[in-house]
């Protein structure tokens, strides 16, 4: 990029003696710089918000395939019936009228990175949207297993919307005797805890809805519990004792959707009642044209979220590859999301003044999971930017280290919990969406 | 990623000259937004108790407290994930924000 860069240089030079003199409507180079944001879920809705709190004027596009975000934090209460799809959907209207941010509804079909354009398909045709900077906040795109899948037969709800109501309908159809069936996904997949959470709050639904002799076997791709191991395996053996059987190791290796039937390397289930298969996860597919690491996900600069090779494209959230120390990998999750954006902000703004990103930072994710309809634990993990370790201890270079994380002690886990879920998803989805 | 190369460098002279820059970037500002996903956009809610416009002494005596005593709860935990410097310019930085029906 070196004599491109030399050229654009040579442009602008030219451009800036020229626009001392001139009014700032004149010279194509005094436009507002253009920040293009695709995605407006917890990562693309607060980068947007925050590039055009703290970035002046900045002209901020968001672009989603869908009029509003449906929420997967609390989804499972939808899927228990517990709580309504309205509750979990958030409007980009805000973000319009209060942050002045354009949003465009329509699919991001291609990236033009030496031209910085972004082409988007919408119900009027396709737009090509210039840019000074492009951020990909776009989730997570799925890595079925062979067989037969068909996620309208087979629900994952693993992003929410449709795919809720349809296992919420699934669930609500069990009888008395059936077996729920879910798969927990390799990781790294988007919010940790969630499947656990998944597996309890249908197992209470059952339970309190009379299905006393209904399972839910969980069927867990890797060797054991990877998120609150305490709190659901005292659920899984204490709460839901006889009910909920947890099956580690299970590598899935073939699903047939229409038939409703799973083979793992630990399990095969034929004709479950309710099959809610969650696939193995890699970075959403507009962000999967960037190089990508062995899980699929995109590897970034921690101080910046950009990507090795395209300097003004950054990726956030779940798509993205964070280095981290060894065994402390940065979760997938909403909360996350709107943590890395914020970093993310604060670079572009930052470049637009010819500034360096801060070094001085720190992300953070919490979340509470409900246990039961009455009860929730809770997860906290917060990261430091600076050496990053490998599994002996030995520094392997700069990224984000997690200095600190823990679940709620027993004692914890209790309806204080599940009245703070709700204050920490409320205020998560104001900061991001309002 | 290079943020400082001369094509932006120029871009950013444009901006000096040209807009409006935007109100500088207290030292804290960044970090206390990691706050803000359960205390609201620059802590003044909603969420858990408000902490935008309290003393800065207080909130970071508050927080240095809750780093270091046994894990009560979420917040416990959350105050352990900077340093006591990083914990400083936060409360630094709230303390100049106009509170809930502050201001």
């Amino acid at each position: 990029m070196n004599t491109l860069n030399r050229r654009q240089f040579l442009k602008l030079a030219g451009a800036l003696s020229a626009l001392a003199a001139v009014p700032r409507a004149v010279g194509a180079a005094t436009t507002a710089p253009r920040v293009v944001v695709v995605g407006g879920g917890f990562g693309g809705a607060t980068l947007a918000k925050y590039v055009r709190l703290w970035g002046g004027n900045v002209q901020v596009t968001l672009v989603d395939a869908n009029p509003s975000h449906v929420s997967c934090i609390l989804s499972n209460l939808v899927v228990t019936g517990g709580l309504s799809m309205n509750r979990i959907t958030l409007g980009f209207d805000s973000l319009k009228t209060k942050y002045g941010i354009a949003v465009l509804q329509g699919r991001a079909l291609a990236i033009d990175a030496p031209g910085n354009t972004l082409t988007v398909s919408t119900a009027t045709g396709n737009r090509i949207l210039p840019y000074d900077h492009l951020v990909l906040s776009p989730g997570i795109d799925f890595a079925p297993a062979a067989g037969n899948w068909n996620p309208n037969l087979t629900p994952h709800a693993w992003q929410a919307g449709p795919q809720t109501t349809l296992l919420k309908n699934q669930l609500a159809s069990m009888g008395v005797a059936d077996t729920f069936v879910m798969t927990v996904p390799k990781a790294p997949y988007r919010c940790p805890p969630g499947p656990y959470e998944r597996a309890c709050v249908v197992a209470d639904y059952l339970k309190r809805k009379g299905r006393t002799g209904a399972k839910v076997v969980v069927l867990d791709a890797n060797p054991g519990i990877t998120a609150e191991p305490e709190a659901f395996s005292y659920a899984f053996n204490v709460t839901y004792g006889g009910m909920i059987e947890y099956v580690p190791n299970a590598v899935v290796q073939s699903v047939d959707s229409a038939t409703r039937s799973i083979v793992t390397s630990a399990r095969t289930v034929n004709k479950a009642k309710v099959l809610n298969y969650i696939p193995n996860q890699r970075a959403g597919a507009i962000a999967a044209g960037l190089p990508v690491n062995g899980s699929g996900f995109v590897p970034v600069d921690p101080l910046t979220y950009g990507v090795a090779g395209y300097p003004n494209i950054h990726v956030i959230g779940d798509a993205c590859a964070v280095p981290a120390s060894d065994g402390k990998a940065v979760p997938k999750s909403g909360h996350m999301a709107n943590s890395e954006a914020k970093v993310c902000a604060d670079a572009i703004v930052r470049s637009f003044s010819g500034q360096a990103p801060d070094t001085n930072i720190a992300t953070s994710s919490a979340c509470f999971s409900p246990i039961t309809n009455k009860t929730a634990s809770w997860l906290s993990a917060n990261f430091i930017y600076g050496d990053i370790f490998d599994a002996t201890g030995n520094v392997k270079g700069k990224g984000m280290h997690r200095v600190d994380t823990g679940e709620a002690a027993h004692n914890m886990i209790d309806g204080d919990s599940y009245q703070d879920m709700f204050t920490w998803a409320d205020s998560l989805f104001a900061d991001s969406f309002n | 990623m290079n943020f400082l190369h001369p094509a932006r460098a120029a871009l950013a002279a444009a901006a000096l000259l040209l807009t409006a820059l935007p109100a500088s970037a207290g030292p804290g500002r960044l970090l206390a937004a990691q706050c803000a996903q359960c205390h609201g956009t620059n802590g003044a809610g909603p969420g858990f108790e408000s902490i935008a416009g309290k003393s800065a002494s207080s909130l970071f005596h508050e927080l240095l407290d809750m780093k270091y005593r046994p894990v009560e709860g979420i917040m416990d935990r959350q105050a352990r994930g900077y340093t006591d410097e990083q914990l400083r310019l936060i409360a630094d930085y709230l303390a100049t924000q106009p509170g809930n029906g502050g201001d």
